[in-house]
C-alpha cells in the first residue's frame, strides 16, 4: 500500500488554496469591471431614455395647444393646474408605468406658459413657451461612472436631483435617477400655410398647372403686394392627408406631400417629394357671437353690406341665412370711401349661391370673413375681390355634421383672389382655361382644380387667418 | 578472504544521466516559454480589450456630446476632427436662461438678435475637447491620437461617425479592422438653421 508523506498531502492543500484563490480574484475583478461596465450601461442607456421623457412633454403640450383650437367644448388643459398665460403656467405630471428600462417608471413634467413678449405684434398670435422635464430612476446603486467625463455630461441624479417641477431648484432625492429637461417655444401655424391642402385626394386634372408663391408684404418677392411672375418663389407646397395627388403635368414650385401615397403627372417638383405628411385640419365650429348686426339677414336681391372700422364688433358681424343672387344682383361689402380699413365678418347658416351674371364684391379696404354652414356654389367671376389679396377674403366652411356631402364651387372665373379652408367640404376651382389664375390658399376635403393654369400662393398667408396647428420653432436642452 | 559484494545504488539515490537531463530540461523550457507566451498573450488580449472596450465608451460618449449640441444647433462648420457647432445664447452672463423674444420672421432669439454660442470640438495631441464659447475647453476622451470623427452635414440631418485603431495585431489595425470600429449616430437638428435654408421639424 503506497503512502504519502504529511509534507506531501501539504504542499498539495496549499497549491489548491493558492490557485483557487487565484481564481477566485480574478473573478472577482472580472465581475467588478463587467458591473461597472454594466452599470455604466445601464446608466446611459436611462440617460438617453429620459430624453425621450422630456421630449414626450413638448408632445403632450401640444396635444393640449392643439385642443385649445377645436370648437368647444374642447377640454383643453382639462388635467392641467392652469390653463397657460403670461405669468401663469400651466403644469402637468405624468407617470407612464414600465416605459423605463428594467420596468422603471417614466415621469414627464410639463409647464407651459404665453409671456407678453411672445405675443407677435403683427398679428397678435401668442406663442407658447415649454419646459419639461423627463426623469427616469436608475436601477443599481446610486454610483457614479468610472468615467469622470461621463459623470459631468450625463449629470445623473444620485443624491440631489437639480429640478424641481421643471425649475432649477435642487432637492435631496430617495433614489438615483436621471433627470433631462429642454424648453421649446412653439409658434401657431395658419390654415393657410400651404398652396394646396386636402384631406383626400387633390386632382389638379391635367391642366398644365404652375403653381408657385410670393409673398404680398415682402417687396422683394412681390411687385407692389401683387405677384410677379420675375419674382417668384418656391413655397408653392401641396399636401394631401391622403395617398393620392394627381398634378396633371403640373410645374410645381415647391414641395409635395402625401400620407404614405403616391403622385402623379407631375412634370417637375422643384422641392422636395414627401410621404409622410399627416396634419388633422381643425373643425371650423359655428361662430359664438353673442350679438350681431341685424340690418341683413338674407340676401337675395342687390344689397350692400357695410364693413366696420373696429375689428370683432358688433357693427362688424352679420348673420346671414343665405346668400342667393343670380341676374345682375349684387351684393356689394362696402367699406370707407377713402379705401382705409375696415373689417366684415359674415355667418351664412344656408347655401351661398352666385348664379348668372349675380356676383359678391368686396370693396378696397375691405377684410371680408365668411363662415357657411351650407353649399357654395359661385360661377362666372361671382367673386371680384377688389384688393387681390386672398388674405382680404377668406372663406371658412363649418364642419357639416356627419359625413353629409357639402361642397364649394368656384367656377368660370379669370381670377380669383381668396383663400378657403373648409376641411369639411369637396372644393372644386374651375378657371377660364388657359389663363385661369388662382390667388390664394386651398384646404379641402378632396380638392379638384379644372381650366386653372396657374395658382400663386401668397406666402403672407402664413401669418394669417385660424390657426390650425402649432410648430415648433425653438428647442434646447438645458443641461446645467 | 574477504568478498566483498558490491550492490547497486539505492533508486532514491541515482543521479540523472546527461540525456535525461537535456530532455527534462528542453520539457521545461518549452512550456516554460509555452506559458509566458501565454500569459503574454492574454495580456495583450486583456490590454486590447480593455482599450477597445474603453475606446468604444469615449466614442459613445464623444457622440452623445456632439449629438446634444447639435439636436439644439442653429448652424454647423464640420470638418474632421474640427468641427464647430453653433448653439442658441440660451444662458446669460450668470448662467441663467434668458426669455426668449420673437425674430419677427416667425422664429425665435435668447440674448440678442442674431446672437449664438459657438462649441467646438476638436483633436489636439491625443485628446478630444469640448470648446463652449471662451470657456476653457473640458477634455471628452484622453489618449485617443487614433480616433478620427467625421461631421456629416446633410441639412436637417447631421451624421457623426468616429473611428478608431484597434490594437488587437502588433502589425497596426487593418482598414477593415478600423471600419469595423465606427460608431454613427444620425441627429435631427431641431431648430431651423441660421447657415442655411432648413426648416423646422
Amino acid at each position: 500500500m503506497l503512502r504519502r508523506s504529511s509534507k506531501t498531502i501539504g504542499s498539495v492543500l496549499v497549491w489548491t488554496v493558492l490557485v483557487i484563490a487565484i481564481l477566485s480574484m480574478i473573478a472577482v475583478e472580472t465581475l467588478r469591471l463587467v458591473t461597472i461596465k454594466y452599470q455604466n450601461a445601464l446608466q446611459t442607456s436611462t440617460w438617453q431614455e429620459a430624453l425621450l421623457a422630456a421630449e414626450s412633454g413638448i408632445d403632450l403640450a401640444i396635444v393640449e395647444l392643439r385642443k385649445s383650437l377645436y370648437p368647444a367644448p374642447n377640454y383643453a388643459w382639462q388635467s392641467w393646474t392652469n390653463s397657460p398665460s403670461d405669468g401663469v403656467t400651466g403644469y402637468a405630471l405624468t407617470t407612464v408605468p414600465n416605459a423605463g428600462l428594467n420596468g422603471m417608471p417614466m415621469t414627464i413634467e410639463a409647464n407651459v406658459d404665453a409671456p407678453a413678449q411672445l405675443i407677435d405684434s403683427t398679428n397678435s398670435w401668442q406663442y407658447y413657451r415649454i419646459r419639461t422635464v423627463g426623469t427616469i430612476p436608475i436601477s443599481g446603486p446610486a454610483r457614479a461612472s468610472d468615467n469622470p467625463q461621463d459623470t459631468k455630461l450625463r449629470r445623473l441624479s444620485l443624491r440631489w436631483e437639480r429640478f424641481t417641477n421643471g425649475i432649477l431648484s435642487p432637492h435631496a432625492l430617495a433614489a438615483p435617477q436621471v433627470s433631462r429637461r429642454i424648453e421649446a417655444v412653439v409658434r401657431p401655424v395658419s390654415a393657410f400655410d400651404q398652396a394646396i391642402m386636402s384631406v383626400g385626394v387633390v386632382d389638379l386634372t391635367n391642366q398644365n398647372i404652375v403653381v408657385d408663391s410670393y409673398d404680398s408684404g415682402d417687396p422683394t418677392k412681390s411687385t407692389n403686394g401683387l405677384y410677379d411672375v420675375a419674382k417668384r418663389q418656391e413655397n408653392g407646397d401641396i399636401a394631401t392627408d391622403g395617398q393620392l395627388i394627381d398634378a396633371g403635368n403640373a410645374q410645381i414650385y415647391g414641395d409635395v406631400a402625401t400620407n404614405a401615397g403616391t403622385v402623379s403627372g407631375v412634370a417637375n417638383i422643384a422641392g422636395e417629394e414627401r410621404t409622410d405628411f399627416y396634419q388633422e385640419p381643425i373643425p371650423i365650429g359655428a361662430p359664438s357671437w353673442n350679438a350681431s348686426n341685424p340690418s341683413v339677414t338674407l340676401v337675395t336681391g342687390t344689397t350692400t353690406i357695410t364693413a366696420s372700422p373696429t375689428e370683432g364688433s358688433v357693427a362688424s358681424r352679420y348673420i346671414l341665412s343665405g346668400i342667393s343672387l343670380s341676374g345682375g344682383k349684387t351684393l356689394t361689402i362696402a367699406g370707407n370711401p377713402d379705401g382705409s380699413q375696415t373689417y366684415v365678418e359674415i355667418y351664412v347658416t344656408g347655401d351661398i349661391s352666385v348664379t348668372g351674371t349675380g356676383q359678391i364684391v368686396i370693396e378696397p379696404g375691405v377684410t371680408a370673413t365668411i363662415y357657411f354652414a351650407g353649399n357654395v356654389d359661385i360661377s362666372g367671376n361671382g367673386v371680384l375681390n377688389s384688393n387681390n389679396q386672398p388674405s382680404d377674403l377668406m372663406l371658412y366652411g363649418i364642419q357639416p355634421p356627419g359625413n353629409t356631402p357639402e361642397h364649394v364651387n368656384f367656377g368660370g372665373n379669370s381670377q380669383i383672389t381668396a383663400s378657403i379652408y373648409a376641411p369639411g367640404h369637396d372644393v372644386t376651382v374651375n378657371g377660364s382655361g388657359t389663363n385661369g389664375h388662382v390667388y390664394g390658399s386651398i384646404v379641402g376635403k378632396t380638392v379638384t382644380m379644372t381650366g386653372v393654369s396657374n395658382l400663386h400662393y401668397d406666402e403672407s398667408l402664413g401669418a394669417t387667418g385660424m390657426i390650425n396647428n402649432y410648430k415648433i420653432v425653438s428647442w434646447f436642452e438645458d443641461n446645467r | 578472504m574477504v568478498i566483498k559484494v558490491l550492490r547497486p545504488w539505492p533508486k532514491s539515490r541515482a543521479g540523472y544521466a546527461l540525456s535525461e537531463l537535456l530532455v527534462a530540461s528542453w520539457i521545461f523550457c518549452s512550456i516554460s516559454v509555452g506559458l509566458v507566451m501565454g500569459f503574454t498573450a492574454l495580456e495583450r488580449n486583456y490590454a486590447a480589450t480593455t482599450d477597445f472596450a474603453q475606446n468604444h465608451a469615449d466614442e459613445m460618449r464623444i457622440s452623445d456630446y456632439m449629438a446634444m449640441d447639435l439636436r439644439r444647433a442653429i448652424a454647423v462648420q464640420a470638418a474632421q476632427n474640427n468641427t464647430t457647432i453653433y448653439i442658441p445664447a440660451y444662458y446669460d452672463s450668470s448662467g441663467n436662461p434668458q426669455t426668449p423674444a420673437l425674430d419677427g420672421e416667425g422664429g425665435v432669439y435668447y440674448g440678442t438678435s442674431g446672437s449664438s454660442v459657438t462649441v467646438h470640438y476638436y483633436l489636439m495631441a491625443g485628446t478630444i475637447y469640448r470648446q463652449q464659447a471662451t470657456a476653457a475647453p473640458t477634455p471628452l476622451a484622453v489618449n485617443v491620437q487614433d480616433f478620427v470623427f467625421d461631421v456629416t452635414d446633410s441639412g436637417k440631418v447631421v451624421t457623426t461617425r468616429i473611428t478608431f485603431n484597434p490594437t488587437f495585431n502588433s502589425a497596426g489595425a487593418s482598414a477593415n479592422a478600423i471600419t469595423a470600429t465606427a460608431f454613427y449616430n444620425t441627429t435631427l437638428l431641431r431648430n431651423s438653421r441660421t447657415d442655411i435654408n432648413s426648416s423646422v421639424y
